[in-house]
């Protein structure tokens, strides 16, 4: 590593990807790359620092229903910000057993979505989302959803000129809610066994699944995905013990986790089912509680 | 690389390798030793410092990332001979056997009481949860933090 770019603007950023963006690390807050550089395991020509654009990237705000984030917003102003105290609230939960505390003061949201090591914690919360990710560069935006960003495991679909500026989705409306829960060793270990994250809304009357999504971690090729045929399953169906059963099934035969030493498949579905029971009540409470409440 | 930071209050000029991690720049640059460096890993916070008043792991950053910004370490809390309100209560209630992680125990509390000016057991033990102690099982440190919490309630600085 022989230099660090440190612009201050995000086109004076881009410019400088502009050509050799293949020999350029982009920088974060650097908690998921540090240590590999540290240990070796990647050794960057270049990096170029992103902490100058604070003042272009570090923004959360929300333009009629849609929720608009910078590449630098941090964890710990996600679930500082009091949009998300709510409907958003699978962040919270997401944020609650995120690294330690001064990981979440500064791991980025930009970071999360670049590092994609399967174990990202914020991914599947933007898939369960349908969340979409704007890429910049000189030649302008391009905009990918997070469901096709992990390509493979630390592989996203970005090109070398290419910074993450923002992610983007629509606040979930009064019949909907979103959770997320992660099962691992140890909250603050980087690497978590299971994670998954849903969006359920319920229909006018409350009694059936209108709409579903469902997203996971470590399914196939390691990379997070949608749960598909699961929620084709679930979608139209009253919540009970027998449809969450069958649900269960329903993922267990779509899902192909990986195993590693970390844990078997088999132990890592057995978890999944717990989960998705888990997180379809969670919504459907926090919905019909609100519902009650009039929030 | 040539950066500039603010650090406990003073401007610093420096010209730093690209790869220095800002915990070493501060001990080995700046011969701030006080911030410690307790595991490889970023797992022990004994490297925890303010960043824009923010608790940061000072290993997991280069130190380039702190150009034109605001660094505070354990050095920068007390002023001149006074020390600051959480570093006597952790003497007083015996928050430190070994001492290593006191320094980064103290600058996350700081950080956490800035935010929560009385914050609960449970919140103190989630907000120094990225810090790992080996001596004192945790307990004196907490009774230290909420000491210190109600003495600055109290008044006392
Ligand atoms: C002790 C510890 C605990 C952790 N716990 C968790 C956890 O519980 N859950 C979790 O999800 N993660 C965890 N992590 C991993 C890491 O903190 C997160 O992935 C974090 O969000 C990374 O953000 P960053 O800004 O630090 O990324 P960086 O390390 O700066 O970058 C990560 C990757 O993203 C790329 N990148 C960064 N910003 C951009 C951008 N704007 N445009 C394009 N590419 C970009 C980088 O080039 C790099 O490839 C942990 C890390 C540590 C050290
Ligand atoms: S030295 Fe251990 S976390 Fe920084
Ligand atoms: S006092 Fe020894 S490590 Fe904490």
């Amino acid at each position: 590593m022989t230099e660090v770019l440190m612009p201050n603007t995000l086109a004076e950023a881009l410019s400088m990807i502009s050509k050799d963006g293949h020999d350029v690390l982009i920088l974060g807050s650097g908690s998921d790359v540090i240590p590999r550089i540290r240990e070796r395991e990647i050794v960057p020509k270049k990096v170029l620092d992103l902490s100058g654009l604070g003042s272009e990237l570090n923004y959360i705000r929300i333009e009629g229903n849609v929720i608009r984030m910078g590449a630098l917003v941090t964890v710990r102003q996600i679930i500082d910000n009091e949009l998300f105290k709510g409907r958003l609230e699978a962040f919270l939960q997401a944020g609650r057993m995120f690294g330690g505390p001064q990981i979440r003061n500064m791991a980025t949201v930009g970071g999360n979505l670049g590092a994609a090591s399967s174990s990202e914690d914020l991914i599947p919360i933007f898939i369960a989302l349908d969340a979409k990710v704007k890429m910049a560069s000189i030649d302008g935006d391009r905009l990918v959803p997070v469901s096709k960003l992990v390509v493979a495991k630390r592989q996203i679909d970005r090109r070398p000129n290419e910074i993450i500026r923002e992610i983007y989705f629509e606040m979930p409306d009064d019949s909907s809610w979103t959770a997320f829960f992660k099962a691992g060793r140890r909250n603050s270990l980087i690497i978590d066994l299971i994670n998954m994250a849903m969006y359920l809304k319920l229909n006018i009357d409350g009694t059936k699944i209108e709409d579903i999504r469902i997203a996971l971690n470590r399914v196939r090729g390691k990379t997070p995905e949608r749960a598909y045929k699961t929620e084709e399953y679930l979608r139209g169906k009253r919540i009970e013990n027998e449809t969450i059963a069958r649900a269960q099934e329903v993922l267990d035969s779509e899902v192909q986790l990986s195993s590693d030493f970390r844990a078997s498949a088999e132990y890592r579905k057995s978890l999944d089912k717990v989960i998705l029971a888990r997180l379809i009540n969670n919504c459907r409470d926090r919905i019909v509680e609100g519902r009650r409440t009039g929030n | 690389m040539k950066i500039s930071v603010n650090v406990n209050g003073r401007n610093v000029d420096a010209d730093v390798e690209p790869r220095k991690l800002l915990v070493d720049f501060i001990r080995d640059d700046l011969h701030l030793t006080g911030t410690h460096v307790g595991c490889d890993t970023s797992s022990c916070g004994a490297c925890t410092v303010l960043l824009d008043g923010v608790a940061v792991k000072s290993c997991t950053m280069f130190a380039v990332q702190a150009n034109n910004r605001n660094i505070t370490t354990i050095e920068g809390l007390s002023k001149g001979d006074e020390l600051h309100r959480l570093q006597s209560a952790f003497i007083e209630e015996g928050g430190l056997q070994c001492g290593y992680c006191t320094p980064g125990m103290i600058m996350t509390s700081a950080w956490l009481l800035s935010n929560n000016a009385a914050p609960t057991e449970e919140e103190i033990r989630n907000g120094i949860s990225g810090n790992l102690c080996r001596c004192t099982g945790y307990d004196s440190i907490i009774r230290s933090i909420q000491k210190a919490s109600s003495d600055r309630r109290g008044g006392r600085k």
